[in-house]
């Protein structure tokens, strides 16, 4: 049955590969099914996965990867124009987690067999089983797991008193950068990351951006945006704006890691590719071990003293199209892609941490990544983006009311948008 | 070679004409070569235009999400209501205007001055010239924009090092970071990228002033300036038209480089950029459309009006005459 | 022309091929910087590096951009060859037959000249979904038709029209087949103006961005100006600068090229097609 659908499919492939002709496709491969794995632009680690679990199938299939956008807004963009004209081709996706609801609320995604379920989110981290599921149900395959931690440079904070071994608030971040007539790197560029940033802070704070997702009714989606929690996350956000270095308005996590890296900003919430980047700049010369001996690393700041904080949390998890002619295959091969040894190396080799906890206890891991152990506990405390079916529209109005972030005013942009993400969902404005 | 032809005296024209009802069939058959040739070109220009439009307006009166491809719905003039009434879309358009405004005002004067320097500079090193001033015109809008944003970004670009002297400029300045600022590296990216076009434009407009009108002028004992406006200018109105024409028609649609450069941030969206944002960014088809059909309607009220407010002469612009 | 004019047209010409090639130089000394020297602040590279070349031609974006360039070049060279044929023959009814429709014709190529692209896209993208041409090859050539065959009628009529067509009946009288008199008369008469007209369209065609990113996805169909924004720093977060001004380097190329060997003809197409001169 799948066979025949799958020659079927084939047939079709064939037939518009002919029509298509100046396209210069070279026809039908002989040999094993191929499965198409979209991927985000990466160091290579993806492909080299995809090779490795080729090879470990034995024939049964072949990965082939297809890069996406860098962008994560833009990755969903070609994904969901694709699916929407129920594109057979795409096998496998590598998604950012916040978009995920709107996949399986649109029906895009091919339902996970309950025993790969069970299989792939063993041993896995809090945020990541639930950036993977919508509306209670896992959706997708978690793959990696990303965080932010509060990075410092050792030196800098070591003569402003603040002990960085217990967790610190943004009070105190502040105040400290200050003293030091230093500086706070966060992303407050108009991006996708402002609104990262924003929702760890309301998460933080106690609050919630969406608080009924309100599946299949964008009307009926309530937000928490003119909360005590969403002020307070909003103070904090215009105050570390206001010492944020020069360009804070178009800093990016690139941008913030070189300015902390050059020591020209003593604090900054970021990924952990920075510790990657700085050593790799020790290996060619161009930066001193020194400099990265200096890299401190702590949880994410807290907003109320006391509680734990919620830092953000991101990376890729995997999703099979519900078109695909080869639904079953494609989780075989997701369940390859994510298993441990997979996650380790793509961990070691592209920086990416992993979703499974147990990689977090590797030797060779905690070598090279001495901040695992805090990384691990980052993503057991992180809150995911407001899920729901909706997300772009949501993350595009903050964006849109939160930028620029030292111009905010705390009390009114959180009711304002909130009221422009309804009119937005009512179809009633422009984006 | 005409006394050949006496010679040979065959007659003129490839296809012989009977006598009688001739000149009509002659006509018809013309007539009819004339749309077999023209015909192809013709059709494929309106199916991929007038088709798409067609199908913009038709999805303007829809409700239509493609992620939601079960609740589509006719909802009449809504969308034009929504996008009409809302702050962005005038926001958007002024930005528009704005750009277009200080582009095509600039482009004009200093593709003036490029062209008297083509006219004037010495032979020799005229095609050097040519073939500098067609490089912008030649790069990729794109690439451009790359070029430009990455010369003022902080991290990366050397204009604030180089510039620091002047005020208002130091290492810390965040071009990006501002409306105006945003608006500024925009205009001067797309300003560098088309005055060679007007350029050259104007350049063919300057070689149509007849020398004689200038030497009388100048035996007048008329100056430099004097010239210039009484003679040079009036007689190339029609190429600085047409040359505006083109230009104001381009930069409206401005696109590239404001998602290259911004990507919108800071108010610095384009009606090209809206319409886009709604479509494919917001999968909203319904009302991206909607945008879409009023930039196309935008278009060509500013061409429309251009050609009876200025009276621009087309035949001109279309090769007759 | 005094000695003192003379020197001021000369450093006027300086000025404009300074203001003509100072953004390239840029972007061809940015893509000689390292990634670790991206950020120096000078315009000048603190030693040259062929790292950015290496990642896309060799590296790991070479599977990025060597089939986006093939799609490009072979894209636009199609679109270009039937906007050329299409309205060498529309130009030619156009600039010699007397017919009705003549205005008509040239008045539809104006306006979908000026016609703005992003509002044929939202369509486009639709219909190409529904009939299958989306992310293939034909799906941009003939979207490209639109930006290419207008401009294209224009241009090449223009230049028909000042073709001495009486020389052909001239060479026929002279015993000349019809053939051999087109063959040997008109077409070396037309070929100038349909080979400058063939180069404006590759420009222009080659320039496209906005088809490019909404009508394709993947590397079967992608054009480099699309493929830019793809690349990858060596983590998703960090700036793929120098690879893109690598490829930007890569792209402009063929166009620099172009207009240094046909520069003169190409100024002729451009104001032929707009100014009658």
């Amino acid at each position: 049955m799948r066979r025949a659908r799958w020659r079927r499919a084939l047939a079709a492939g064939v037939a518009a590969a002919a029509l298509v002709g100046l396209a210069g496709c070279g026809g039908a491969p002989a040999g094993p099914p191929v499965l198409n794995w979209y991927i985000n632009p990466d160091d290579g680690g993806q492909a080299e996965i995809a090779e490795r679990c080729t090879a470990a199938s034995g024939g049964q299939y072949r990965i082939e990867v297809s890069i996406l956008p860098r962008q994560a807004g833009e990755q969903r963009q070609q994904l969901i124009r694709r699916l929407a004209a129920s594109d057979t081709s795409i096998d496998i996706m590598s998604i950012d987690p916040p978009y995920i609801p709107e996949f399986a609320e649109a029906g895009f995604l091919a339902p996970v067999p309950a025993d790969v379920a069970q299989r792939t989110t063993e041993g896995i981290v809090n945020s990541a089983k639930e950036g993977a599921s919508w509306n209670g149900e896992l959706v997708t395959v978690p793959f990696w797991a990303n965080t932010q931690l509060l990075w410092y440079r050792k030196s800098q904070v070591e003569g402003t008193g603040l002990d960085m071994s217990k967790p610190v608030t943004w009070d105190q971040v502040i105040a400290a950068a200050q003293g030091a007539d230093s500086t706070i790197a966060a992303q407050g560029i108009r991006a996708e990351s402002l609104t990262v940033w924003l929702n760890a802070l309301v998460e933080s704070a106690g609050g919630e951006i969406v608080t009924n997702p309100s599946p299949g009714d964008p009307e009926g989606v309530e937000l928490g945006l003119d909360s005590p929690a969403a002020t307070r996350a909003a103070e904090v956000m215009k105050a570390v704006s206001a010492i944020g270095g020069p360009g804070f308005s178009t800093a990016s996590e690139d941008e913030n890691s070189n300015a902390f890296q050059d020591g020209s900003a003593m604090f900054q919430v970021n990924w952990p590719f920075i510790w990657g980047k700085v050593n790799s700049a020790v290996e060619d010369g161009t930066a001193e071990q020194a400099t990265a001996d200096d890299f401190g690393w702590a949880l994410y700041p807290q907003v109320t003293p006391g509680t734990p904080s919620a830092p953000p949390y991101g990376g890729i998890n995997l999703g099979v199209g519900a078109f695909s002619p080869n639904v079953d295959l494609a989780y075989r091969a997701t369940e390859c892609i994510v298993s441990e040894e997979n996650q380790k190396q793509y961990f070691l080799t592209n920086g990416n941490a992993a979703a499974k906890l147990s990689v977090f206890t590797d030797p060779e891991v905690v070598e090279k990544f001495p901040m695992a152990p805090v990384i691990a506990q980052s993503l057991q405390q992180a809150k995911p983006r407001p899920q729901t079916a909706y997300y772009s529209e949501v993350s595009e109005s903050i964006q849109r009311n939160y930028h620029p972030s030292a111009g905010i005013d705390p009390v009114t942009v959180g009711p304002a948008t909130a009221d422009l993400i309804k009119a937005v969902l009512a179809k009633e404005e422009l984006l | 070679m005409s006394t050949t032809a006496v010679e040979s005296g065959t007659g003129s024209g490839t296809t012989p004409t009977p006598p009688g009802n001739g000149a009509s069939d002659r006509a018809r058959a013309e007539q009819r070569l004339g749309w077999l040739l023209a015909g192809p070109a013709f059709v494929v220009m309106l199916l991929v235009t007038a088709y798409p439009i067609a199908q913009a307006v038709y999805y303007s009166l829809f409700d239509y999400r493609l992620t939601d491809q079960e609740n589509i719905s006719f909802i009449g003039l809504n969308n034009y209501a929504v996008v009409l009434t809302d702050q962005i879309w005038w926001i958007s358009f002024a930005v528009t205007v704005f750009i277009t405004v200080v582009t095509v005002a600039v482009e004009l004067v200093l593709g003036f001055a490029l062209a008297l320097v083509m006219m004037n500079a010495l032979q020799a090193i005229r095609p050097v010239l040519r073939a500098a001033i067609l490089i912008p015109y030649a790069v990729i809008t794109v690439v451009s924009a790359f070029a430009w944003q990455y010369a003022f970004s902080l991290d990366s670009g050397f204009v604030n090092s180089w510039f620091s002297w002047l005020p208002g400029i130091a290492a810390d300045t965040d071009w990006f970071g501002g409306t105006y600022t945003s608006l500024l590296v925009i205009c001067l990216a797309e300003i560098w990228k088309t005055t060679p076009f007007i350029s050259l434009l104007l350049l063919a407009g300057l070689a149509q002033v007849p020398d004689v009108l200038q030497e009388a002028a100048k035996v007048d004992g008329a100056t430099w300036w004097q010239r210039m406006r009484k003679v040079t200018i009036p007689n190339m109105k029609a190429a600085i038209m047409v040359a505006l024409l083109f230009r104001t028609l381009d930069a409206f649609r401005v696109f590239d480089t404001v998602f290259v450069m911004t990507n919108g941030a800071n108010n610095t969206e384009t009606v090209s950029f809206l319409a886009y944002r709604q479509t494919i960014a917001r999968v909203e088809i319904g009302l991206g459309s909607a945008v879409s059909v009023l930039l196309f309607l935008s278009v060509v009220i500013i061409c429309v009006g251009f050609i009876k407010g200025f009276k621009v002469d087309l035949s001109q612009a279309r090769g007759e005459n | 022309m005094s000695t003192r004019e003379k020197v001021l047209w000369v450093v006027a010409g300086i000025a404009i091929v300074v203001y003509a090639l100072f953004p390239v130089g840029w972007i061809v000394s940015l893509s000689l910087k390292s990634s670790d020297d991206i950020a120096n602040g000078q315009f000048l590279p603190t030693a040259l590096s062929w790292e950015n070349y290496e990642q896309i031609l060799v590296g790991d974006a070479a599977e990025l951009f060597l089939p986006a360039l093939r799609n490009s070049f072979g894209i636009v060279l199609i679109a270009t060859f039937i906007a050329c044929v299409l309205s060498m023959f529309a130009a030619y009814a156009i600039a010699r037959l007397d017919f009705t429709g003549k205005k008509l014709i040239l008045s539809t190529a104006l306006a979908v000249a000026i016609f703005p692209v992003i509002s044929i896209v939202t369509p486009l993208f639709n219909l190409w979904r529904q009939i299958g041409l989306y992310d293939t090859w034909p799906g941009l050539i003939i979207p490209y038709l639109s930006l290419t065959l207008p401009l294209s009628i224009w241009t090449m009529s223009a230049f028909f029209r000042e073709i001495p067509w009486e020389m052909e009946q001239a060479a026929q009288v002279d015993g000349a087949t019809t053939w051999q008199a087109f063959r040997k008369v008109i077409v070396p008469l037309a070929t100038p103006g349909v080979f400058t007209t063939a180069i404006i369209a590759f420009f222009i065609a080659w320039n496209d961005f906005a088809y490019g990113i909404s009508l394709t996805s993947t590397s079967a169909s992608r054009p480099v100006p699309a493929a830019l924004g793809l690349f990858s720093g060596a983590s998703q977060f960090e700036s793929p600068n120098g690879p893109i001004a690598a490829a930007a380097v890569i792209v402009t190329i063929p166009v620099v090229v172009l207009v240094l060997i046909f520069q003169r003809r190409i100024v002729a197409g451009l104001t032929n097609g707009a100014v009658k001169g």
